[in-house]
């Protein structure tokens, strides 16, 4: 079981949303997250003053998944939350050694 | 397992007997036969839909019952005088089917191993009952002193009720009580509002939530309370009777429904959540054909009875507050006056037949920052739905005061809601009755569709002062804004086309036709409320569901916009939206991508707009041409507008681009066409010319020249060499008003400096020192900044710096020193800060890094001179 933490623009979920539910994966978290990886942000200019835009918003999605589901949703998010432009994200995928549901208290089966 | 019958008996009925063998199975078994039966005995009372104040206080006297019999068996381990006292909901017989058990245990002498013992008889029956309970045990000497630190106990004394035990334990312990209710009043009064503070705050101090907590949201069972404390301390005699009556009926409403939840979700849940209220409407029996009208019914009756507790919690507060002993009233003329309870009318039975005058009472209010009386609420609230709108409003000169009203200030919402609440608000905009407590299910929204409107209000109000940083760079564009009463009719007429369940903006903007006709809004203020409510749901489509960082994307959200007014005011349309959803939605990285899409917009508005060229075949110019008036040919109107940049169709409206085009007529090189008008305090210069060098500097040089403050304006310079200049100012010494010939004196000078037979730098030279002269201190540090990337033809500078007379002048002349042609100019002023963006080419084209510095030198030292230091 994986956890796929993805951080991607913010316009992209939707997609990324509709891509993971054709590979038949439903379930998922959004997070509303500001940071900055190689873009660093960027200046930004207001009535002639310069300010500079360091960390930028973006959303974080997370998916946990089985194994045989890992690459299928990895391409999923890709697929759907590249433009092709600098700042389209990054995907990380994490070992995860148990899930529960709380309601049941049932443990996951891997 | 045999069947226990449970008798269930009287409040005052100690069944002794049988007391002291609890601690058998059959014991346990009699106690829990006695809390089934009560329950049981409750149950067909919240069936019924009576599960209200004597139900609640019927279970409360079983439960007395129970605990005497578990105190009487206790007591065989300790000889201490000791008494059991009911706090709280079960102190005031308040006691629900999933409750607390709050309970006080005073000995009369010192706490050793028996009577911990004693304490534990109690309390572990309880426990196995699975009953929830909060127990506190002191000493009577505890109550020598007042436990000053700790106000919720104060409070929490006030219910308390003797339930077993010595009446010589009670008695004096109640005694103390009383004494430090007294003692302790300041303390008590103030943990009391902080308490209430608290959980107002939590709810965003409104009660019109669409899933109310019935007892701690506003206007809950806690007000309810807080508000008999209040009252309790009120020292005046106040005419508290009816708000005595209505903390009765309110309670009774708000236990029946609890008793409803309780039984529903077999906890101790008090929220009348969406999947609950057509049960509890059910049980409560409200009408209807459909569940959602038997829905919308209850919640009626929940928000009537919330607003009932409120305003007594608000009356009680002032009662009991240090200006209630105030009974001075001041007379401010008009019928009204000033009171310790507000703003109110001199004579109550005029007012009653002059309803133009009572928007003179919400008026007086904002401007002195208190309510309104309750007195003229409730006159309100008996006399309105007599009166048409146009009662309300019978001339213009009433129609010209609500829209004043309507400007964003401190205390503008809760005028606002205390008109609502009166019924003041439907009568005066029956539009408006649309989306009186109008429930819309979503997961987003927790308030009814009509206070979302009015905490939208509240938003703009609070960004005149904002408590968060990331706020004020929001704050600064309402100071900037032409209009903000147009905002703010804007918000509140944004979502009334919700009483449809699609489409609401398109029906908004339909239903605010009458409200619009009815205020006489000027035509361009109509266009820009419509605007505002037609597409006041597109900045949030564009900056959050969309990638803004594409410029395409901003390109597209600036000609939707076209101005930056109506971006700005669409910008702080859609903070206030949001944020009016629930406290948690604007949250900062919302705040930050509507931010930037502004930003993003403006510049493209101001720094990008000289490369979009309007087009002959576009649209807007087929329009323009389909409604030409018959003095003006195709092939003038076209040749006219060519080579302009697109803004100005965003700008202009049809009217004034067939006046420029007509002044464009048979223009000759050193002719100056132009046409000057009044509006209100504003004047209008269209100019339209040939370009030569120093154009620009020397039109602006002549208007200083007159003492005429300019405000805002844009100079537009087609391929072809027509010059269209438009300056909006204000008369600053007078000329105009003053002189007779003003207007063909000023004409003359203007052909005089175009055609270069006056030399307006020469006539200015006194004028110069005067403006140095009256220059204060600098309140705004001069920004220049060069941009080469925003258009593909024009180096654009954008000047930032403290207003100033002849400050356009002088800076066009530094350009045009420099050897640049300004083709494009926006002017702005906003507040004392001018904001100028100059297009300009040198040599038909861009300015290179040098020149640029070059430039920027000069008009950086031009900018330091003539300030005060300090």
């Amino acid at each position: 079981m994986k956890l796929i933490k993805a951080i991607v623009r913010p316009n992209k979920v939707d997609d990324i949303k509709d891509a993971l539910g054709k590979v038949n994966i439903s379930g998922m978290t959004v997070t509303e997250v500001r940071g900055h990886g190689r873009q660093k942000g960027h200046t930004a200019i207001y009535r002639g003053k310069e300010y500079n835009v360091s960390l930028l918003p973006k959303m974080e999605v997370e998916v946990v998944v089985t194994d045989d589901l890992v690459e299928a949703a990895i391409q999923a998010i890709m697929g759907s939350a590249r433009t092709g432009e600098i700042g389209d994200g990054r995907v990380f995928v994490i070992p995860v050694e148990h899930g529960y549901n709380i309601r049941t208290g049932e443990r996951d089966v891997v | 397992m045999p069947v226990v019958s449970p008798v269930l008996v009287g409040p005052n009925t100690m069944s002794t007997a049988k007391a002291r063998d609890l601690g058998t199975t059959e014991g346990r078994r009699r106690l829990t036969a006695l809390l089934s039966a009560a329950r049981e005995e409750f149950v067909v009372d919240v069936q019924r839909g009576a599960g209200g104040r004597v139900a609640h206080a019927r279970f409360a006297d079983h439960l007395d019952e129970l605990i005497r019999q578990i105190v009487d068996a206790a007591r065989t381990h300790t000889e201490t005088p000791v008494a059991v006292a009911a706090l709280g909901g079960y102190g005031r017989r308040t006691l629900c089917l999933q409750s607390d058990i709050d309970l006080l245990i005073v000995f009369d002498g010192r706490i050793g191993r028996p009577e911990e013992r004693f304490v534990k008889s109690v309390l572990h029956p309880l426990w196995d009952l699975r009953l929830t309970v909060g127990h506190q045990v002191r000493v009577l000497k505890d109550f020598d002193q007042p436990e000053r630190d700790n106000p919720e106990f104060l409070l929490a004394l006030f219910d308390a009720r003797l339930l077993a035990g010595d009446e010589a334990v009670f008695e004096p312990a109640q005694e103390k009580f009383r004494g430090s209710s007294v003692d302790c009043r300041e303390e008590i009064l103030e943990a009391l509002l902080q308490l209430t503070e608290q959980r107002h705050e939590q709810s965003n101090y409104t009660i019109y939530q669409l899933e109310p907590d019935v007892k701690d949201s506003p206007g809950g069972l806690r007000d309810v309370v807080a508000a008999r404390i209040l009252l309790s301390f009120a020292e005046t005699v106040t005419s508290d009777t009816m708000d005595r009556q209505r903390l009765d009926q309110a309670e009774d409403f708000l236990l029946r429904g609890r008793s409803v939840l309780h039984l529903a979700t077999n906890r101790n849940l008090n929220v009348l959540s969406h999947d609950l209220q057509e049960r509890v409407a059910e049980r409560l029996r409200y009408q209807g054909a459909q569940p959602q009208q038997r829905v919308e019914a209850l919640m009626g009756a929940y928000f009537r009875h919330a607003r009932n507790v409120n305003r007594a919690l608000d009356r009680a507060h002032r009662a009991a507050g240090p200006s209630a002993r105030d009974t001075t009233r001041v007379a401010l003329g008009l019928n009204l006056e000033l009171t310790a309870d507000g703003i109110g009318f001199v004579d109550r039975q005029q007012a009653a037949g002059d309803p133009a005058s009572w928007l003179g009472v919400f008026e007086a209010a904002i401007d002195r920052r208190v309510p309104v009386s309750d007195d003229a609420l409730s006159l309100f609230e008996t006399y309105a739905a007599r009166y048409t709108p146009l009662d309300y409003l019978p001339s213009s000169a009433e129609r010209q005061r609500l829209r004043r009203f309507l400007r964003p200030r401190p205390g503008l919402y809760a005028r606002l809601s205390e008109m609502h609440d009166c019924g003041l608000l439907p009568r005066l905009f029956p539009e408006f009755q649309a989306i009186s407590y109008r429930v819309i299910r979503d997961f987003y929204h927790k308030y009814t569709v009509d206070e979302h409107t009015l905490l939208t209000v509240r938003g703009i109000e609070r960004l005149l002062s904002p408590a968060q940083r990331s706020r004020e760079r929001f704050s600064s564009l309402l100071g900037e804004l032409r209009s903000p009463g147009l905002l703010v009719l804007a918000l509140l007429f944004a979502d009334v086309g919700k009483w449809k369940d699609d489409n609401h903006a398109e029906e908004s903007v339909r239903m605010v036709q009458t409200v619009l006709d009815r205020l006489e809004v000027t035509p361009e203020g109509r266009q820009d409320v419509e605007f505002l409510i037609g597409q006041h749901l597109q900045m949030s489509r564009a900056a959050f569901r969309r990638d803004s960082e594409d410029p395409a994307v901003v390109r597209q959200f600036a000609a939707l916009v076209g101005t930056e007014e109506r971006l700005k005011m669409l910008c702080l349309m859609t903070v206030a939206d949001v944020e009016a959803v629930s406290t948690e939605t604007l949250t900062a990285w919302k705040e930050e991508l509507l931010w930037r899409l502004y930003v993003d917009t403006y510049n493209h508005l101001t720094l990008g707009y000289g490369d979009e060229m309007i087009e002959r075949g576009q649209a807007a110019v087929a329009a323009l041409q389909a409604t030409r008036p018959d003095d003006l040919t195709e092939a003038e109107l076209a040749r006219f507008l060519e080579g302009f940049p697109q803004r100005y169709l965003a700008f202009f409206d049809a009217v004034h681009i067939y006046r420029h085009a007509r002044l464009s007529r048979d223009i000759h090189p050193d002719e100056v066409h132009l046409f000057l008008e009044q509006k209100g305090e504003v004047w209008e210069l269209s100019v339209v010319t040939l370009d030569k060098p120093y154009l620009f500097s020397n039109i602006s040089g002549v208007l200083s020249y007159f003492g005429m403050d300019i405000l805002r304006g844009s100079a537009m310079t087609s391929p072809a060499g027509l010059v269209l200049d438009i300056f909006q100012f204000t008369d600053h010494e007078g000329f105009f008003r003053f002189n007779p010939d003003a207007t063909p004196q000023f004409e003359k000078l203007l052909q005089d400096v175009v055609a270069g037979r006056q030399d307006v730098t020469e006539l200015l030279q006194r004028k110069e020192s005067g403006f140095r002269h009256r220059r204060g201190p600098r309140r705004v540090s001069p920004v220049v900044n060069f941009d080469n990337e925003h258009s593909q033809r024009y180096t654009v500078l954008e000047i930032v710096a403290q207003d100033a007379l002849g400050l356009l002048y002088r800076i066009s002349r530094v350009i045009s020193r420099h050897g640049c042609d300004v083709d494009l100019v926006l002017i702005s002023t906003e507040g004392n800060k001018a904001i100028d963006v100059f297009h300009l080419t040198k040599a038909a084209a861009k300015l290179s890094e040098p020149a640029q510095m070059a430039l920027k030198e000069d008009l950086e030292r031009m900018l330091e001179e003539g300030y005060e230091t300090h």
